[in-house]
C-alpha cells in the first residue's frame, strides 16, 4: 500500500517484534513489509498457484497477529512465522489434492509448461515440475535450507521433524531435483 | 551428511531465489483483514462491559432493597403488626432510592438514543481511481462494506453512512491500493497501522 514515506530509521527485527506483541500496529505493518516477499516466495514454490499463495500468505500473518500474544519472545521469530505458513501451505495443498481427485473428463487444469516462450522460461518450468513432484515433506524442507536459509534447528521448530529427518528429507529432494534437471540443464 | 551443492543445483537456487513481485493492495488486505479482527474485539469487550455494568445496577437494585428489608425489620417497633410495618416503614425511602425496573429501562432507552445513527455523506475527489471505498472503525476497517459512487461529471466519489453519535476515524482506499485520509477533515494522530485517518464528530440529533 502507498502511503507518505516515513523517515524514520527501521527498527531491527526482535525490537518490531516485541512492539508489535506488545499491540503496537505500526510494528506489525513494519513485520507485514519485512517478511510478505519471502513468504511469498515459499508459498509460491509450495502452492504453484499464485492466488492461492498470496491467500496463504495473508491467513498467515492474520494467525501470526492473533498468536502474537501467545508468542514466547525467546524463541527466534522466523522459525515461528515459516511454521504458521508452512501449516497453511499444508492445509491448502491438501485440499487442493482433494479438489483434484473431482476433476472430472473434459476439465483441463491449467498447467505450467503449456506454453513455452525461451529457455529461461522453460528451464523455471522444469525447475516448477521437479519441485511439484517431490513429495510435500521434502518439497518444504528443501525450499527452507536452500531458498530460505534456515538453519536445521530452525526448521525443526518450524517443522515439528527432528534434524536427521529433515537432512534426510533436503538430501532426498536434492538427489531428485538433480537427477530430473541434470538432463534439461545438458539440452 | 552434508548438503551437496553442485552446478544443477546452484542453476536451481538460482532460479528459486529471487524475490517475488509483491502487490502492495496485498499488503494493505492483510492489515485490513488484521484492523477488522481488532475492532471485532474491541466490540465484544465492550458488550462483555455493558453486560457486566446491567448485572452490577440489578444487583445493586437487589442489594439495597434486601438492605431496606433488614432495616425496617430492626426498626419495626414491637407493637406495630408486620403488615402494617411492610407497608409504610421508615426504612421505605431507602427501597425508593435504589434504581426501580422503571428507572433502569429509563437508562436504557436512554443509551438507545444516544447511539441513534445519523446520516453521514462523505465526499472524495479522485478522478482517475476506478474504486474508491471508505474504511473506519464503524465499519471494522472492512473495505468491502462501504465502497463509494462516483458522479462522472465531477470525479466526485461519495457515500452517505448511518453512523452513531461520537467520534470517529476513517480513511479512503483507493483502486484498492492507495490509502489516503481526507484532505477535508482533522488527520487522526491515533489512526491504526499507521496508515493516515481523519477524524470525523457526528453530533448527536
Amino acid at each position: 500500500m502507498r502511503e507518505a514515506a516515513s523517515d524514520a530509521t527501521p527498527a531491527p527485527r526482535n525490537v518490531l517484534v516485541h512492539a508489535a506483541r506488545t499491540g503496537d500496529v505500526r510494528s506489525f505493518a513494519a513485520l507485514v513489509d519485512a517478511y510478505y516477499a519471502r513468504c511469498l516466495r515459499f508459498a509460491l514454490h509450495m502452492l504453484v498457484n499464485r492466488s492461492d499463495a498470496e491467500e496463504a500468505v495473508q491467513d498467515t500473518f492474520v494467525r501470526v497477529h492473533r498468536a502474537l500474544p501467545t508468542y514466547v519472545e525467546r524463541e527466534a521469530f522466523e522459525p515461528w512465522l515459516f511454521r504458521i505458513l508452512a501449516n497453511r501451505c499444508r492445509s491448502t495443498g491438501a485440499r487442493e489434492r482433494r479438489r483434484a481427485e473431482f476433476i472430472e473428463y473434459g476439465d483441463v487444469p491449467e498447467r505450467p509448461g503449456a506454453t513455452v516462450h525461451d529457455s529461461a522460461i522453460a528451464w523455471r518450468e522444469e525447475i516448477g515440475l521437479a519441485l511439484s513432484a517431490l513429495p510435500e515433506e521434502q518439497r518444504e524442507a528443501f525450499l527452507m535450507r536452500h531458498v530460505e536459509d534456515l538453519s536445521y534447528e530452525d526448521m525443526a521448530v518450524a517443522t515439528g521433524a527432528g534434524v536427521s529427518a529433515l537432512k534426510m528429507r533436503v538430501k532426498r529432494a536434492c538427489d531428485a531435483l538433480r537427477a530430473r534437471l541434470t538432463e534439461v540443464v545438458r539440452d | 551428511m552434508t548438503d551437496e551443492r553442485d552446478v544443477v543445483l546452484d542453476q536451481i537456487l538460482s532460479a528459486l531465489r529471487p524475490l517475488p513481485q509483491v502487490d502492495d493492495a496485498a499488503k494493505a488486505r492483510v492489515l485490513i483483514a488484521v484492523a477488522a479482527e481488532r475492532e471485532r474485539d474491541r466490540e465484544q469487550a465492550a458488550r462483555r462491559l455493558t453486560r457486566r455494568a446491567r448485572w452490577r445496577w440489578s444487583g445493586a437494585a437487589v442489594g439495597l432493597a434486601a438492605a431496606a428489608l433488614v432495616a425496617a425489620a430492626l426498626l419495626r417497633s414491637p407493637s406495630e403488626p408486620a403488615a402494617a410495618v411492610a407497608g409504610a416503614s421508615p426504612s421505605a425511602p431507602a427501597v425508593l432510592s435504589a434504581p426501580s425496573g422503571a428507572q433502569l429501562a429509563a437508562r436504557n432507552a436512554d443509551a438507545e438514543a444516544a447511539v441513534a445513527r445519523q446520516p453521514v455523506q462523505l465526499v472524495f475527489r479522485a478522478p482517475a481511481a476506478t474504486t474508491v471505498r471508505v474504511v473506519g472503525d464503524f465499519n471494522a476497517w472492512d473495505a468491502e462494506r462501504a465502497p463509494m459512487t462516483r458522479d462522472a461529471a465531477s470525479g466526485l466519489w461519495s457515500v452517505t453512512l448511518l453512523l452513531r453519535p461520537g467520534r470517529h476515524v476513517y480513511a479512503f482506499v483507493a483502486d484498492d491500493s492507495v490509502w489516503v485520509r481526507d484532505p477535508r477533515a482533522a488527520a487522526a494522530k491515533d489512526a491504526d497501522f499507521g496508515r493516515p485517518g481523519s477524524v470525523l464528530l457526528v453530533g448527536r440529533p
